[in-house]
């Protein structure tokens, strides 16, 4: 049984629409990314599951059990749904110790036993405890709001851009951290993000959100590699996207002729190839494409090379891994791997 | 910015000299500290200039507060004339040596014995000690016969007065006069316990006319002056004179003495001479001020009951002393 | 009236900015700040010197006796019973006009703050009018209730406004119901309003005097005055102030030791998200709309119907009072001097303290702070006492009046003036160096244009303190001036009500342009 579902889940404000026939499953123990731009939604959806908001139409459901439907309303304090605002929102005027107690109940000795393993299991010095919010650093004050909303056990986590306000070198290490933790914890999570790296990292199903529809949900490879349309294509990472003519399984377009993943489609189409499948070689290759370098943007790990093609003549730019070798006018050869995929229409 | 500020600085501080100077500069006239009632000394002060064409600038205040800072200020008081409504305060003043001595024209105006033989200051007009009460609350027979009364247990909760004015202050001090410092404070801490403090003999009056208080000690003008007007606060109030050279009938006088340290001391001397002389007391008696007149032959206001049936006690206006009786009020915590 | 705007410094990083400054502040600014700053201790010195002076014998006879006790006690039930209930009162508004959808609460939170613009005696003298019999303690508790609450309303709804709702999420999904919420949640984040709110309130208990001389209650400012009209300024009178001040100390030490170490501001970045306000059922919004209702027609309505009573009795005539438009005169000239002098005055003090923030000026700060805590009364008597002995030239002038302005109200225009000199960072003032500005230039077109709504924020606040003070006019003025409310309360003591109401309804009419500048600039400013 998953843990939470969402049944044609719709909203407005003031005549706007913000979110239309949003459907999502999430099995129990497993963690799920909703990505997006900003103001696609995303932080209405979870203000919904969390209960802060109540949905216009559709259904909310929580172990089976019904959370918002049409004359059922379970208000968000019985939820029992941990919620992790994006700068984790700690009580000012409570210090760590009384931060994660929070919710809990029982004698001093029982909190205490409970705040004691809660700052174990989010990696945070014991000591800490008696320190006030304002004297942690980014990264602990996240690891308070977890704790705090671990401490209700949860059987749903939902964590709103939680990393974004911490320093870059950081984010990365403290979403292994968070991801291994709520493995550990064996609950489900629903992380919102505007980081496709982020949410492509963390999440064991993605969920791509745009004007308050899902565009896709998947698997994070199935996404990356076979994205349904073009924005959702650009929105998870870099992408060559071309207009081709299609025909058994080969595509037409102004690198040549590549192999396409359908071999029914036929007719115009656009398709697509994720950089990594484009290999750039030095030596002349006859067999391969033949292109000239005319233009190079250096950015350290990843260049972007503009590249006249031999054959259709025509100007690509195409981002790369940077090598010493490649100058304005040097003869390349491009090979393809893999092969490319086809948008529907 | 150092610029800007200096001139904005020069600009403040020149302010500042004008305003300073603004103030001393009213150098034609006379400076008067007057304790008296206000619309009282208007009009004398507006029948003066209009004879005179001399200006005066006046300063309001209460009697001791005004006696207190002529005291603190010494020869350097910017006063001319003190004006009061009871004589202790002329009698402080008076004590540290301040007052020049009065032209004899002047005092040969007033009746002796409303001025003290010294001549140094005089008095300008008079009150009488009144028990003001209300009808409703309290018949003939059970008024008091005299002020000593109001210390009894049964006067608990059933009067009022101001002990915080001059007036009531007088009052004491003439008390003080008569019955001795022992006397006073037993009736003074007696006082304490039955009565009930306002501010104002206009509030006494007031609250008695209200019927939220039986009775009051206060002055016998208050419920004419207010009678003249709306008399919608004295018109359910009677007056009771307790006579017999009872405590309780103190006639208290208001003086006026000339500043030694005076700039002006023949303005101010015109000025005494003036509310003293025949306009000065006919004011009394027309203007609707309903207090005595002291000038010789000068007839008082004809609602009024005359001076000489009053009956009051003989007190030397010279001797009443208004430092002890703070002191013993203070200690009676009335104060 | 209220050190309301903002009552703490902007945070500035301490040692980043004083390192960036290599060369010091000017030495005339300085040492301009330090002398104002030694005024301002003035009145303080004054009550030891005295205390020194009169013996210690004399000082006991004074201060422990019967009459200090009452006046202690009496003074103590007053606080006891307002600053409760003006807290509830001003919290259960603020939260029914911010945070629910109360029909009309935008009118509701304007009419709040209304009684602002009346002062404090006329508010008295309305009532009085109303019910002559009013007098005591419940009377003095409900007439400062409803003159001082909106002292707490206003900072409380500036922060209730501010808060981040996120925080309440949070708390509701750990488990607490909407009620838990509010006590665990909310209202330890009001607590630096509610507390700075209360010490204000506490303070115009203690300095205030028309308000209490007209019920007949007697608090220590009211035995001051008596003391001082038999005494001028005698030892007694002296001394009572004495034991004023140190309740004024007192009651400052006790908010600063209970702020605690907790910081009340949001933690973390990024900004608030904005609020939903609560609906409320019909029902429950009509019951509702019973408190403010109760609340302005008692607060505002009484004195607003009260004033237009006396007016329609007196007619036209008592407009004609001969004293009535030079009084007016009066006040206008020395409120707009008072305030540009003031404004001026604390621009050393305001300029050191944002652009070379070091410990010194911190302290030299605290010293103007502590003394406009203390009553005016106060201030006057050592104005009084210090001009009379040794300064002369200026007794009874403009001058020693505007000085005790000075010492009264400076704080109000020093803590508007820095607001805006902070607005202004120097980093403007180099860029437009840069573009080409000479450095006087770069100061007018940048810092001054920048800080100019704080001074005038300030400066405004100062004119309406000046329109509406009593006791110290009272004492100070020179021979000849009179101001509104000095005529408005020599006309109550006579008990021509009549003829006193032109000179109310001028002062509400004067109080409310500036009433209004506080409520938007509260709205601007968390206010704590």
């Amino acid at each position: 049984m998953s843990t939470l579902e969402l049944h044609d889940i719709g909203k407005s404000y003031n005549g706007v629409t913000v979110l239309e026939g949003v459907n999502l499953r999430v099995a129990a123990g497993s963690r799920t990314a909703i990505v997006g731009p900003s103001g696609s939604g995303k932080t209405t959806l979870l203000r919904i599951i969390a209960g802060f908001e109540v949905p216009d139409r559709g259904q909310v459901r929580l172990q089976g059990k019904p959370l918002a439907d049409n004359g059922v309303w379970v208000p968000a304090h019985q939820r029992g749904i941990g919620f992790v605002p994006q700068d984790g929102a700690l009580f000012p005027h409570f210090s760590v110790a009384g931060n994660i107690g929070f919710g809990l109940s029982g004698s001093k000795r029982e909190k205490q036993h409970h705040i004691d393993r809660l700052m174990d299991m989010v990696a945070l010095d014991r000591r800490l405890a008696n320190l006030w919010p304002h004297e942690l650093s980014g990264g602990q004050q996240q690891r308070v709001a977890l704790a705090r909303a671990l401490s209700q056990q949860p059987k749903l986590m939902l964590l709103d851009e939680p990393f974004s306000a911490l320093d870059t070198g950081l984010r990365a290490a403290t979403r292994k951290a968070v991801a291994e933790l709520l493995a550990e914890a064996k609950v489900a999570s629903i992380l919102v993000t505007h980081d496709q790296a982020e949410a492509l990292s963390f999440a064991d199903q993605v969920a791509v959100m745009r004007n308050g529809h899902l565009a896709q949900v998947g698997q994070p490879q199935e996404l990356y590699l076979r994205p349904v349309d073009e924005p959702t294509a650009t929105f998870l990472g870099e992408t060559l996207v071309l207009s081709a003519y299609l025909d058994q399984g080969w595509a037409d377009c102004v690198l040549g002729r590549i192999a396409v993943d359908d071999r029914l489609r036929s007719g115009q189409a656009r398709i697509m190839l994720r950089p990594e499948q484009i290999q750039i070689g030095l030596s002349p290759q006859p067999a391969q494409r033949q292109a000239v370098v005319t233009h190079i943007d250096f950015a350290g790990f990843v260049s972007t090379l503009s590249l006249l093609m031999a054959d259709s003549h025509e100007t690509v730019e195409i981002k790369t891994i940077s090598r010493e070798g490649i100058r304005v006018g040097s003869n390349v050869s491009l090979s393809i791997l893999g092969q490319a995929h086809i948008f529907a229409d | 910015m150092k610029l800007r500020f200096t001139s904005i600085a020069l600009l403040a501080s020149s302010m500042m000299l004008a305003f300073s100077a603004s103030a001393a500069s009213s150098d034609q006239g006379i400076v008067v500290y007057n304790a008296q009632h206000e619309n009282l000394v208007k009009s004398w002060v507006d029948g003066f200039t209009k004879d005179t064409g001399i200006k005066v600038t006046l300063r309001n205040g209460g009697d001791s507060e005004l006696g207190n800072q002529l005291v603190q200020e010494g020869n350097a008081s910017p006063a001319d004339v003190f004006l009061t409504e009871n004589s202790p305060a002329m009698v402080l003043v008076d004590n540290a040596k301040l007052f020049a001595p009065l032209n004899a024209s002047t005092l040969a105006q007033v009746e002796p014995q409303y001025r003290p033989e010294h001549g140094r200051w005089t008095g300008i007009a008079a009150r009488s000690t009144v028990f003001v009460y209300n009808p409703a609350k309290l018949s003939e027979a059970q008024l008091p016969k005299s002020l000593l009364d109001l210390a009894k247990p049964e006067w608990k909760g059933r009067w009022a007065a101001s002990p915080s004015g001059a007036d009531f202050q007088a009052i004491v001090s003439a008390l003080l006069e008569l019955k001795g410092e022992e006397a006073t404070r037993e009736w003074l801490k007696a006082m304490k316990t039955n009565f009930t403090a306002y501010k104002g003999n206009s509030t006494v009056m007031k609250t008695v006319n209200a019927g939220q208080i039986d009775s009051g000690v206060i002055y016998h003008y208050y419920p004419f002056v207010d009678g003249a007007k709306t008399g919608e606060n004295s018109k359910n109030v009677k007056l009771h004179y307790f006579k017999h050279q009872d405590p309780g009938a103190f006639v208290s006088t208001s003086g006026a003495g000339v500043l030694a340290s005076s700039k002006h001391p023949q303005q101010a001397q015109e000025f005494v001479q003036w509310i003293t002389g025949k306009q000065g007391q006919e004011i009394l008696r027309t203007h609707n001020a309903f207090e005595y007149a002291v000038g010789v032959g000068a007839a008082s206001n004809s609602k009024l009951v005359p001076l000489n049936d009053l009956e009051a006690p003989k007190v030397e206006p010279s001797k009443l002393n208004s430092k002890k009786v703070v002191e013993l009020m203070t200690e009676a915590g009335l104060l | 009236m209220s050190n309301i705007s903002i009552n703490a410094a902007p945070v500035l990083p301490s040692g980043s900015v004083a390192r960036r400054y290599q060369q010091r502040p000017g030495l005339w600014m300085v040492v301009s700040a330090v002398l104002l700053s030694l005024l301002a201790l003035l009145p303080l010195g004054f009550v030891i010197g005295v205390a020194i002076d009169t013996g210690w014998q004399t000082v006991k006879t004074l201060v422990f006796r019967p009459r200090v006790g009452e006046l202690l006690l009496n003074t103590l039930l007053l606080v006891i019973f307002t600053l409760p209930t003006c807290a509830l009162l001003g919290v259960a508004l603020a939260w029914l006009t911010e945070r629910t959808r109360l029909q009309g609460r935008r009118i509701w939170s304007i009419l709040a703050i209304a009684p602002l613009a009346v002062p404090a005696f006329v508010q008295s003298y309305a009532w009085i009018s109303l019910v002559p019999g009013m007098h005591g303690l419940g009377a003095g508790v409900f007439i400062s209730v409803i003159a001082y609450f909106p002292f707490i309303y206003l900072p409380v709804s500036a922060v209730l406004r501010r808060l981040d709702p996120g925080i309440e999420d949070v708390a509701t999904s750990l488990g607490k119901r909407p009620l838990a919420v509010f006590f665990r949640v909310i209202l330890p984040q009001l607590k630096l309003a509610i507390w700075g709110g209360s010490l204000l309130i506490a303070l115009h208990l203690l300095a205030e005097y028309g308000l209490y001389a007209m019920i007949r209650f007697d608090t220590f400012t009211t035995a001051i005055f008596d003391q001082f009209q038999s005494t001028f300024n005698g030892p007694a009178a002296n001394m009572l102030a004495g034991v004023l001040v140190l309740c004024c100390l007192g009651l400052l030490v006790v908010e600063a030791a209970s702020r605690g170490r907790a910081r009340y501001a949001r933690v973390g970045s990024g900004s608030a998200r904005s609020q939903n306000p609560y609906p409320l059922s019909p029902a429950i919004g009509l019951l509702c709309q019973l408190l403010p209702i109760t609340l302005t027609a008692l607060a505002s309505g009484v004195p607003f119907i009260t004033l237009a009573r006396w007016l329609y009795l007196g007619g036209f005539a008592v407009w004609d009072n001969s004293d009535l438009w030079p009084a007016v005169r009066q006040t206008l000239t020395l409120a707009a001097s008072g305030a540009v002098i003031i404004t001026l005055c604390a621009i050393p003090m305001a300029w050191l303290s944002v652009r070379y923030p070091a410990r010194l000026y911190r302290v030299l700060e605290g010293c103007n702070y502590v003394t406009s805590s203390l009553p005016g009364i106060v201030v006057a008597l050592a104005l009084v006492t210090i001009t009379i002995h040794s300064f002369r030239p200026i007794y009874q002038t403009e001058m020693t009046l505007l000085l005790a302005y000075l010492l009264m109200f400076m704080p109000r225009a020093l803590i508007n003036l820095r607001a805006g000199i902070a607005q202004a960072p120097v980093e403007l003032e180099n860029v437009a160096r840069s573009l080409g500005r000479t450095p006087f230039q770069a100061l007018c077109s940048t810092t001054l244009r920048l800080a100019a709504p704080g001074a005038a924020a300030g400066a405004a606040l100062v004119f309406l303190a000046i329109t509406n003070e009593l006791t110290a006019t009272l004492l100070l003025a020179p021979n000849g001036t009179r101001t509104l409310a000095t005529g408005f309360w020599a006309l109550t003591s006579e008990i021509d009500y009549v003829a006193a109401a032109p000179y109310a309804l001028i002062m509400v009419l004067l109080s409310l342009p500036l009433t209004w500048l506080l409520y938007s600039q509260s709205k601007r400013t968390a206010g704590l």
